[in-house]
């Protein structure tokens, strides 16, 4: 197939998760919400279960200011609001980590906004890395292993647990690669964004299959030069009106070190004899996020590091309005930056925005500086 | 906390618990001086990390969550947040984390001074905004960082798995500060101070429920200014004899019926959340004018520390506000509301604080349902005065009073 | 070489003509918004003062709040880089621009050669914008041009500490109630709007010349209480409001 028309499918499935839901539903199999920012899909996907990722949507609030005040971000609102308009019906059940304050208020009002899909607490240790913070990991697992079973009859088994966790980690690699090579050839903003969103409503297995064909043919392709290459950085960046803004100014996504992106396929599920042992210690290893215990700010490091690798030129963080973990974070990268050199930009973004004038000034502003 | 009140007052009276918990509060910082002086190490501490543990080993600390709230009652609040603006921090972030860190680098404010950390102790059992803002710190001033992980509890109960969790950290913190500043854990020590802290713990738990006499012989604004001793320094000896005292005056108000609420009171309410620091006066005298006695908060029964052993001490510190699940968090308010007669619950919508007026709308609700009192709720902010507005606090009040005398008058 | 910038903002419209890059021949503002007829107006304008005719002008640039929609300019550019270029041309010694607009505040950061080197604007929120100051004119039933009058007869500056534009509202209201002079008021909505803009100026850095440029560098009371605020003087001049639309110009002349 040619890269068109495969990303014309990715944009496909990436712009109406409310119909692959429904596909899977139709399929006889069930569905599991899984909230920001990392949660085991693994497990659910070895129970038979689809994971489905739920990071709210470009939308206005109103049922769910029930609920939140207004200085909470807008994808915890618009989760919430989704939630209780009914966009999830047929869900099974949503595991919520307590990753944030914010994401512990998600679970509470979860509770009473919408009683109709089970809440799973998936509670993560952020002293992950110590034999404590693995066993503390590993019990919260098991809670959500048995939470599930509950919600939806479905049985673990350590043997299905090793194939998923296989499944994750291919998936994972074809992610990397596939970040790589968009960042020399002719891949647009929203296309890039396209690939990375899909995989939220996607089984991995079918989502690795379709990336993997991208990946072959998009190296074949004569690679795209000319533009200004950036490392965007963040929880989100797949508003189709910001990204036009890239687009239009010529500015490449040469890296990104966003959550909703790149953050989930860093790191993999290392080889153990116990499946959700490994898993486990797949948390131990993840770093160089906002929301992970990271004293020595490694991740300012990383996004430096990304940068030089990718030979960009500036750093765009898209800051989620009322996300705190980002906003303690961004004045050590915004100083890192200064020093190295590289251009950096803060534009606030969330999902109720309608007017872009002020981001599409400061990227143009951004543009004009070369 | 305002200088132009003090001086007006006649000289207190040094044996009077407020003189007490007054002096035990400023001791901890001149403390905190003394010992850097001598070139002790000193560390800043989170309010709701275990305090047995610097206490058992003999470290000083200084707690600058205290240290931002009396900054922003004595009017410095402003300042310092647009300090850290400046810096490149987001106004949205937590008006006590602004102050902080821009005390970290301004190192003087003349509201409020502490010595410069050498190490910090952090434990996110009331936020996890607690952690970023601890991590800035430890990086620019290249210090180290115990942190102690008390995630927020989704159940009821705690389970045995974040017991051991705790546990685990809690000696791992232990021998990190061993290595750090030379000190030793003494377990005979750290009895004594368990025992301590039990005492404080005792006599707050029975000072605050006198409330439930009518009228409460204490003005519920105290507790507001108490309950950092409560937090900071309930396992020194000096605190358990201070709320001993503070025991004993509250039961002779109540035999004498008078009370540390300097007006009629009329009504009974429960203030939910942080108190809006840079505008305490105001807040509070829009509750007396109109007779309105704010008799409780959680602060009533969150500091109660009582525990038997080690892992209890791990219990006692997962079931604090903001760690717990809102079930557990109303039931505890319902439990107050219904013991000290309350007729109404007044909620401050903290700007700074994500965590505790994220699932308030909810909970509140339903506390207001399940005690049949009517709920009101403010904006505002406990350090940043620029959240606040004098005019919508005062209509939200006088609704909130509005409706309690209906209430009376329809019983 | 005639070159044309115009500066298509919020609330006003202005044109600029320049002649071979250097001195400027003509210059207007003319209120209107974005979508009236307030851009050929601004043109007529320059052209009539100028005495020059539609043909005699090489190139057009846009800029401003309605740049992208303008159709009749060989191109548009960032009010960011125009103001740049506009405050580097009257003041070459700038080194950070502080540009107060109807939507937006910004600081630039520029290097020797006059180029931008680094910029912040505000966040999302109104508070510290002319926006702002519109706002609060209005309920003191104000001109937006008066303030600058009334801030200067001020005694005892109000504190007006909000960051929120509502929360201000009511603030102003309530202080009005209770007998607040109206110059002292506008003098304390000044500050509040300055200390935003002096947050945003520490985060990319103060160095001197410092320069004011935009709608609000023409109000002093909001300068002076800058200048308190990042204890610097302040460069500006009658030509502030017509920086955008001179850099446009300037910028129109470089790229012809």
């Amino acid at each position: 197939m040619a890269v068109d028309e495969l990303l014309a499918q990715f944009h496909e499935i990436a712009a109406s998760p409310k119909k692959q839901l429904e596909k899977y539903l139709a399929q006889g199999k069930k569905v599991v919400a899984c909230a920001p920012v990392y949660t085991p899909e693994e497990i659910i996907h070895s129970m038979g279960l689809v994971p489905m990722g739920v990071w709210g949507a470009d939308q206005k609030v109103g049922e769910a200011k029930k609920y939140y005040p207004a200085f909470i971000c807008s994808i915890m609102q618009t989760v919430l609001e989704l939630g209780i308009t009914g966009k999830y019906q047929g869900v099974s059940a949503i595991v919520i980590p307590s990753l944030c304050d914010s994401l512990k208020c998600l679970g509470q009002n979860w509770k009473y906004a919408v009683p109709d899909i089970p809440f799973i607490p998936m509670t993560y240790p952020q002293n992950r890395k110590p034999s404590y913070g693995i066993a503390f990991t590993k019990a919260g697992y098991e809670r959500v292993i048995s939470d599930l079973s509950a919600a939806t009859g479905a049985k673990f088994s350590e043997v299905a647990l090793a194939d998923s966790n296989r499944i994750y980690n291919e998936h994972n690699a074809v992610m990397r690669e596939f970040a790589e090579i968009a960042a020399d050839h002719a891949v647009s903003a929203a296309q890039r964004s396209d690939v990375f969103k899909s995989a939220w409503f996607m089984r991995k297995e079918e989502h690795t299959a379709m990336v993997k064909q991208l990946n072959a043919e998009l190296a074949q392709t004569p690679k795209d030069k000319g533009k200004i290459r950036v490392v965007v950085s963040g929880i989100l960046a797949d508003s189709p009106s910001l990204l036009e803004i890239f687009d239009k100014n010529e500015i490449r996504i040469a890296a990104d070190d966003v959550a909703f992106e790149s953050r989930q396929y860093r790191t993999d599920v290392p080889e153990d004899p116990n499946s959700l042992d490994a898993l486990a210690r797949k948390y131990a290893n993840m770093d160089n996020c906002s929301v992970l215990y990271d004293r020595d700010k490694k991740r300012v490091d990383s996004i430096l590091e990304l940068a030089k690798r990718h030979d960009a030129r500036g750093v765009i963080v898209l800051m989620t309005k009322f996300c705190d973990p980002e906003e303690f974070d961004y004045v050590p990268i915004k100083r890192a930056c200064e020093a190295a050199g590289l251009l950096n930009l803060n534009i606030e973004v969330d999902r109720q925005m309608v007017n872009y004038e002020q981001a599409n000034t400061m990227i143009q502003t951004f543009r004009e500086m070369f | 906390m305002s200088e132009e009140v003090k001086k007006q007052r006649p000289a207190p009276d040094p044996n009077s618990a407020k003189f007490k918990l007054g002096q035990i509060a400023a001791k901890a910082y001149s403390d905190c001086v003394e010992a850097k002086a001598r070139g002790e190490k000193v560390g800043w501490c989170a309010s709701n990390f275990p305090v047995e543990i610097p206490e058992t080993l003999g470290l000083h600390v200084c707690y600058p969550e205290n240290q931002a709230a009396a900054i922003a009652a004595r009017g410095g609040g402003e300042r310092l947040c647009s300090e850290s603006e400046g810096e490149g921090y987001s106004n949205d972030i937590c008006a006590y984390a602004r102050i902080s860190l821009a005390y970290m680098k301004l190192k003087d404010a003349p509201e409020q001074n502490m010595p410069q950390p050498d190490f910090v102790l952090c434990c996110n059992n009331i936020c996890n905004c607690m952690i970023k803002w601890y991590e800035n710190i430890a990086k620019e001033l290249d210090i180290p960082m115990i942190m102690i992980d008390i995630p927020f509890n989704p159940d009821y109960e705690v389970s045995e798995a974040q017991t051991a969790y705790i546990r685990a950290q809690f000696w791992d913190a232990i021998h990190q500060l061993e290595q750090i500043t030379g000190k030793k854990w003494s377990e005979e020590r750290f009895q004594e101070v368990k025992k301590i802290s039990g005492r404080s713990s005792r006599a707050w738990l029975e000072a605050t429920a006198c409330a439930k006499h009518n009228p409460s012989p204490f003005n519920g604004f105290d507790l507001l200014n108490h309950m950092a001793v409560m937090v900071t320094a309930r396992a020194k000896k000096e605190a358990a004899d201070a709320m001993e005292t503070l025991l004993k005056e509250y039961k002779e108000n109540h035999e004498k019926g008078v009370s540390t609420f300097r007006a009629e009171e009329k009504y009974r309410i429960m203030f939910e959340g942080i108190a809006c620091w840079p505008w305490l006066r105001v807040t509070s005298s829009g509750l007396k004018d109109r007779g309105i006695n704010m008799v409780t908060t959680i602060y009533a029964d969150a500091f109660g520390f009582i525990y038997d052993d080690f892992d209890g001490m791990c219990r006692a510190y997962s079931r604090v506000p903001n760690a717990m699940c809102l079930e557990l968090a109303r039931d505890k308010r319902v439990k107050l509301c219904k013991d000290d007669h309350v007729e109404g619950l007044l909620v401050h919508t903290n700007r700074s604080c994500k965590l505790w007026s994220g699932f308030m709308p909810e909970m509140s609700r339903q506390i207001g349902k399940a005690c049949g009192i009517p709920v009101a709720s403010f904006d505002g902010d406990q350090a940043d005065p620029r959240n606040f507005s004098a005019a919508q606090y005062d209509t939200r009040v006088q609704g909130l009073m509005e409706i309690m005398e209906e209430n009376k008058g329809g019983n | 070489m005639f070159t044309l910038g115009i500066d298509i903002g919020s609330t006003t419209s202005k044109a600029v003509i320049v002649k071979d890059g250097r001195e400027i021949v003509a210059s207007s503002v003319v209120i209107a918004t974005v979508g009236t007829d307030g851009v050929s107006d601004a043109i007529e304008n320059v052209l009539g003062e100028s005495g020059l005719e539609h043909g005699d002008i090489s190139v057009t640039f846009a800029t401003g709040y309605g740049r992208q929609t303008y159709p009749d300019a060989d191109g548009q550019v960032s009010e960011l880089t125009c103001h740049a270029l506009g405050v580097h041309h009257v003041f070459p010694d700038a080194r950070t621009v502080i540009d107060i607009g109807g939507q937006d505040a910004k600081v630039l950061a520029l290097n020797e050669r006059g180029r931008m080197a680094n910029f912040v604007m505000n966040d999302k929120c109104a508070a510290g914008t002319g926006r702002f100051l519109d706002v609060m004119a209005n309920i003191l039933k104000l001109d937006i041009s008066q303030l600058e009058v009334e801030a200067a007869k001020a005694l005892h500056p109000a504190g007006i500490s909000n960051t929120c534009t509502v929360f201000a509202e009511s603030e102003v209201i309530s202080q009005l109630a209770a007998g607040t002079k109206i110059p002292d008021l506008v003098a304390g909505i000044c500050k509040s709007v300055a200390s935003r803009a002096a947050s945003l100026a520490k985060r990319v850095g103060v160095r001197e010349t410092v320069c004011m440029s935009g709608g609000v560098a023409r109000n002093a009371g909001v300068r002076k209480a800058l200048e308190q605020e990042l204890n610097v003087n302040i460069a500006s001049c009658d030509m502030a409001q017509l920086m955008g639309a001179l850099g446009a110009s300037l910028y129109a002349y470089e790229k012809a």
